[in-house]
């Protein structure tokens, strides 16, 4: 029918006339008879209504409905409107738009970080050095390079001038998130390129929170030009914002190519996030060939019968429902349609879509209930944060189940019949051959049995409260709990505090001090027993997923326990000599499980990742287990999880623009299947210099932490920090011959704007400890730090790799009171000891932890205030809760911790610990650990960092 | 026919067994390179024949060392030097875990056994027929 028709028209089958009703797209206007006329939306659409609100004014109804034959007019007449737009501002690229994200007077006359091209570099390094205590030294911008290209026609001198003049004033922060560029430029567009010398010159510790370099797509390359065509960077993010056009490019670039995502990460309304646009009508119009779904990059053609797959290029027919607003009965406007709309967006599938009816969410609690597990306190502590959040377990239509297993030499099993008002044990000691025995009431729904597991979650500590039975068979209680919920599947949640050492699964303490600091460390990084692996297929399989808890005050062997979460995409936490009595511990634990708890669940998920052709999925970190070549299999998908993914180039790309397209199929706690939907469009480019400028060094140092945590795995720590290390300077080298062009050794370390931290980024790697060289670190807390290294999102990683330090005892007037928004935080500091003093009061943490660092000639009063503690004296080192006292300063610094623990997303609360800077060296050392830039044991300091990385570059 | 004609007539059936094995091997990667079986499945399988070849390459070498044959024994040491450090460091199993990651690399060896054994194959055979040869005349 629908090919008919002259263009424009529209012909939908009306179910209760039984008839074709025929719309016209262009007015929306609907009429029975067969029409004849095309409708061609003309020039004056402009006048026409607008467009999705989104869309960016002025340009209402110019791609209202890029057909074919409208593409074409345009592109015939030289006059039209997209090029009077251009003439009319010439020279307005959108960097200079951008306020200075970090507008301090003294911080961008210190930045000389551009060049004017036949200026000597000496004169402006000395004229802009201003207050920077660092000399710095700019260096020769190359002839020829990326900014006369911008310029389009304009005189080249001119250009590049005013170009340097606006970076100057967008500073580092001065790129847009990932909105394509307003001025409507249809040709190419390319990324400034400010050569910048590292060496000698601290770096700028507060451009890492700067967005990374903006998707330079062309205008047209959006249907519908929406503000939101581009994820979030917390959604995902490529490790370069421009596709390389070859592999041989790519290669020889030495540039890293992978997306770093977090596809279900959480919305934080307080931070302005946006809820995931759901597109509710069943409509999901996908591609016939590559499966692609359709997203704001397609075209539509033949008078917008059909769309164009932006993937593979093929023409598939739009859904007959696609502009009908199926609640009201009436035609919608297309172009308000979310998907067109939103990069992030989440359907909802149909029963196709379904392997089995939607799941119940479903909870299996594995609890060590040995001596070392009740002492510590932990039982206590997870039966009581347990029983507070049975309420806040995703259970909103009642089909919720739970079960609790008991484990320490033999399964302890609850049964809690619906309605019972008790709780009764069973137990079973046989461990090698596990069996259930009840076939009913263990797994129990929530709601029905609430009573019963109430009470049992009440009388649980004291039920082992005089436990003597040393010894765990948690692979056992594992497999038990595996049969309770696997023919369902769901999240088996296990706490343990201490080391399986019976049943399946049982492990040596093979921590041996003499391994550590050697080449043979790394095995102590990677399981010691197979089950750990053979288990989590078992349960991936099952659709089970595995979360551990770990409490032991010795060793546990996180390095196989961590196999689990890993390759059933749950997740390891680590709680190093837990003890309850303390409260800072039980608060920590409590909250951290009780958010486990209470997140929305994502369940039989499987992800896959779509590209254009051309470009293919090479490997993949994260917690999951590979199913196929370009399937990633997730039980659960826990919130703000990270994931990398490499990416090859097979075929050269012919297009402008390449869209890589995530799709997360998912069962939502709710009972709906869905399908959340991530689209990014990337230009491609065929020039090295490109490929530099659009570098997102935040992205990067994730694809290095996860390469490096692979790599000590299979090979040795040392090869891990190679890895890193190799990475920065083949990087660095091809930059200095490839793009600035200057061979021959140089006392300069020249690197891009956008890379310039990098460096600092690399050296926290190394530095850190889950990839430090030394013989003092335990296994369990390096196998821990890996695991954070490779799934904490971007946001809590930078800070991770590179923590947050500041000076608070002198801190800014306004800092800790309340801002536009929120708390404000003090400046940032460089990570150096030359910023503490011996009288300061100062702040580090790295996502994970707070220290608050005194200095032991800190005046009464200052001790006083804060503690509330009479001198320094009097002050003791380790966990700490700050008082809240009556005094601003006391309430500012509390404000600035309180902020911290909720900046990020993600679980984690992390401790407090105040450090005298002349007591406890353990506690003190490891603090000091994080200042980075400085030298610790061994290690250099980022200068001598800098220095190796230069050696390599100019040998 | 003597011993060693006997001996011969064995390592071809021998080594054209081995030759099977290999190719169905590689049949097998690309079957998981094109997404015709999953990993779990695939490693279930190739695990039950990973033990067997080794042990029936390393049988073969044996009788080579037992009979005095030493130009074919010592081109078969090197292979099961190979496959006795390969389970002395416990990676001699394909783990479903590690497979895509790992893939290239099993390919590769696949494909050098294959070739190793295609070589053997025909290297026995003419001995073999050397041994009849010797044998009638
Ligand atoms: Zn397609």
């Amino acid at each position: 029918m629908g090919e008919q028709l002259p263009a424009g028209w529209e012909a939908r089958w009306d179910q209760q006339n039984q008839a074709y009703i025929y719309t016209e797209q262009s007015t929306g206007q609907q009429q029975w008879e067969v029409p004849t006329q095309p409708s061609f939306p003309s020039q004056d659409q402009s006048s026409a209504p607008p467009p999705p609100a989104a869309a960016p004014s002025g340009k209402a109804g110019r791609r209202q409905y890029p057909t074919a034959q409208l593409q074409s007019m345009y592109t015939a007449q030289p006059g039209s409107f997209e090029y009077q737009n251009q003439g009319q501002q010439p020279q307005q690229p959108q960097h200079q738009q951008q306020q200075p994200a970090y507008g301090d007077a003294s911080l961008s006359s210190a930045a000389p970080s551009f060049f004017t091209p036949g200026m000597a570099g000496g004169d402006a390094g000395a004229g802009a050095q201003g207050g920077a205590a660092y000399p710095q030294q700019p260096m020769q911008q190359p002839q020829g390079g990326q900014f006369q290209q911008y310029g389009g026609g304009a005189p080249v001198d001119q250009m590049s001038n005013q170009f340097n003049q606006m970076n100057m004033a967008g500073g580092a922060g001065g790129y847009t998130g990932g909105a394509p560029g307003a001025g409507g430029f249809e040709q190419k567009q390319l990324h400034a390129i400010n050569t910048i010398n590292l060496i000698g010159m601290q770096p700028d510790v507060r451009g890492l929170e700067a967005p990374p370099p903006p998707y330079l797509i062309p205008q047209s390359a959006s249907v519908t030009q929406s503000p939101y065509n581009q994820p979030d960077p917390s959604y995902q993010r490529c490790t370069l914002t421009t596709m390389p056009a070859t592999q041989s490019l790519l290669n020889k670039s030495k540039l890293p190519l992978a997306l770093v995502m977090a596809p279900y990460r959480s919305v934080r309304e307080a931070d302005g996030d946006m809820p995931v646009p759901v597109v509710e009508d069943n409509v999901i119009a996908r591609c016939r060939r590559c499966r692609a779904y359709i997203n704001p990059f397609v075209t539509f053609i033949e008078g917008g019968n059909r769309w164009k797959c932006c993937l593979c290029g093929l023409s598939n027919e739009v859904p007959q429902l696609f502009d009908w607003d199926q609640a009201e009965g009436k035609p919608a406007d297309r172009w308000a349609r979310k998907e067109l709309n939103h990069s992030v967006v989440e359907f909802i599938a149909p029963t196709e879509y379904m392997v089995r009816p939607p799941q119940p969410p479903v909870y299996a609690f594995v609890i060590d209930v040995s001596q070392a597990a009740v002492q510590s306190g932990m039982v206590a502590t997870a039966a009581q944060t347990i029983l507070e959040n049975l309420g806040n377990l995703p259970n909103a239509d009642n089909r919720t189940k739970v079960a609790f297993i008991g484990v320490s030499t033999s399964l302890h099993f609850f049964s809690l019949p619906p309605g019972a008002t008790e709780a009764s044990m069973l137990v079973v000691s046989d461990l090698t051959d596990v069996f259930l025995p009840k076939p009913v009431d263990l797994l129990v729904n929530l709601t029905e049995s609430r009573t019963a597991i109430e009470s049992f979650l009440a009388r649980l500590p004291e039920m082992f409260s005089d436990s003597f039975t040393v010894g765990n068979a948690l692979g056992s209680a594992l497999q038990a709990a595996h049969q309770l919920i696997g023919k369902i599947g769901g999240k088996i949640i296990a706490l343990t505090a201490s080391l399986p050492t019976l049943g399946e699964g049982a492990l040596k303490a093979r921590d041996d001090p003499k391994l550590l600091g050697t080449s043979k460390e790394s095995s102590l990084l990677t399981s010691a027993s197979s089950f750990y692996k053979s288990f989590a297929i078992e349960c991936s399989k099952a659709q089970v997923a595995v979360d551990m808890f770990l409490f032991s005050a010795t060793y546990t062997d996180v390095a196989s326990l961590s196999c689990l979460p890993r390759y059933t995409a749950g997740q390891t936490y680590l709680y190093p000599g837990f003890n309850a009595s303390r409260p800072e511990d039980a608060i920590k634990f409590g909250t951290e499980f009780g958010k486990v708890l209470s997140q929305p669940l994502g369940l039989e998920a499987v992800i896959r990742v779509r590209a254009s052709r051309g470009i293919r999925m090479s490997a993949f970190h994260g917690n999951f287990f590979i199913r196929s070549t370009d399937l990633l299999a997730l039980p659960v998908v826990p919130l703000d999880q990270s994931y990398v993914i490499e990416l090859q180039l097979e075929d050269d790309l012919k297009g402008p623009v390449v869209v890589l397209q995530t799709a997360i199929l998912h069962t939502t706690c709710y009972g709906e299947r869905r399908i959340r939907v991530i689209t990014q469009a990337m230009p491609v480019t065929d020039t090295v210099g490109e490929l530099y400028g659009s570098a997102d060094q935040v992205a990067i140092a994730t694809y290095l932490a996860n390469k490096a945590v692979e790599k000590s795995m299979n090979g040795s720590l040392d090869d891990a920090r190679n890895v890193v290390t190799n990475a920065l300077s083949s990087m660095l080298s091809v930059y200095k011959n490839q793009v600035t062009s200057s061979a021959g050794a140089s006392a300069q370390l020249a690197i891009p704007d956008n890379l310039k931290l990098l460096p600092l980024l690399a050296c926290g790697l190394v530095k850190h400890v889950g990839l430090r060289e030394g013989a003092s670190i335990p296994p369990d807390l390096r196998s821990y730090a890996q695991c954070l290294l490779t799934t904490l999102p971007s946001q809590s990683l930078i800070s991770y790799i590179h923590p947050r330090f500041y000076s608070l005892h002198n801190m800014p007037p306004d800092a800790g009171t309340i801002g536009e928004h929120g708390v404000i935080l003090p400046p940032t500091l460089n990570l150096t000891s030359e910023r503490l003093e011996r009288h300061g009061l100062f702040l580090i943490e790295d996502s994970q932890n707070i220290f608050l660092w005194v200095g032991h000639e800190a005046v009464p009063r200052l001790v006083q205030d804060v503690f509330d503690l009479p001198s320094y004296a009097d002050l003791v080192g380790g966990k700490f809760t700050l008082p809240v006292l009556d005094n601003p300063f006391n309430q500012r610094v509390n404000a600035i911790v309180a902020k911290t623990r909720e900046l990020r997303r993600g679980v984690y609360r992390p401790h407090l610990y105040v450090v005298k800077s002349d007591a406890e060296p353990a506690l003190r050392s490891w603090a000091l650990s994080l200042l980075i830039e400085d030298r610790m044991d061994g290690m250099g300091s980022y200068a001598q960092y800098l220095t190796t990385v230069k050696g390599k570059v100019n040998g | 026919m003597g011993g060693e004609g006997w001996l011969f007539l064995f390592s071809v059936l021998m080594a054209a067994v081995l030759l099977f094995t290999m190719v169905f091997f590689i049949i097998m990667f690309s079957d998981l390179e094109c997404d015709y079986i999953n990993p779990i499945d695939l490693c279930n399988k190739l695990n039950q024949f990973v033990l067997p070849e080794m042990i029936a390459h390393a049988f073969l070498t044996l009788c080579f060392l037992l009979s005095g044959q030493w130009l074919a024994f010592l081109l078969n040491a090197p292979l099961v030097g190979y496959n006795v450090n390969k389970i002395m460091s416990k990676n001699h199993m394909y783990d479903a875990t590690e497979i895509f990651r790992t893939l290239s690399g099993h390919k590769k060896e696949s494909f050098i056994k294959l070739g190793f054994y295609l070589v053997s194959f025909f290297y026995y055979l003419y001995r073999m027929i050397l041994a009849l040869i010797s044998g009638t005349s």
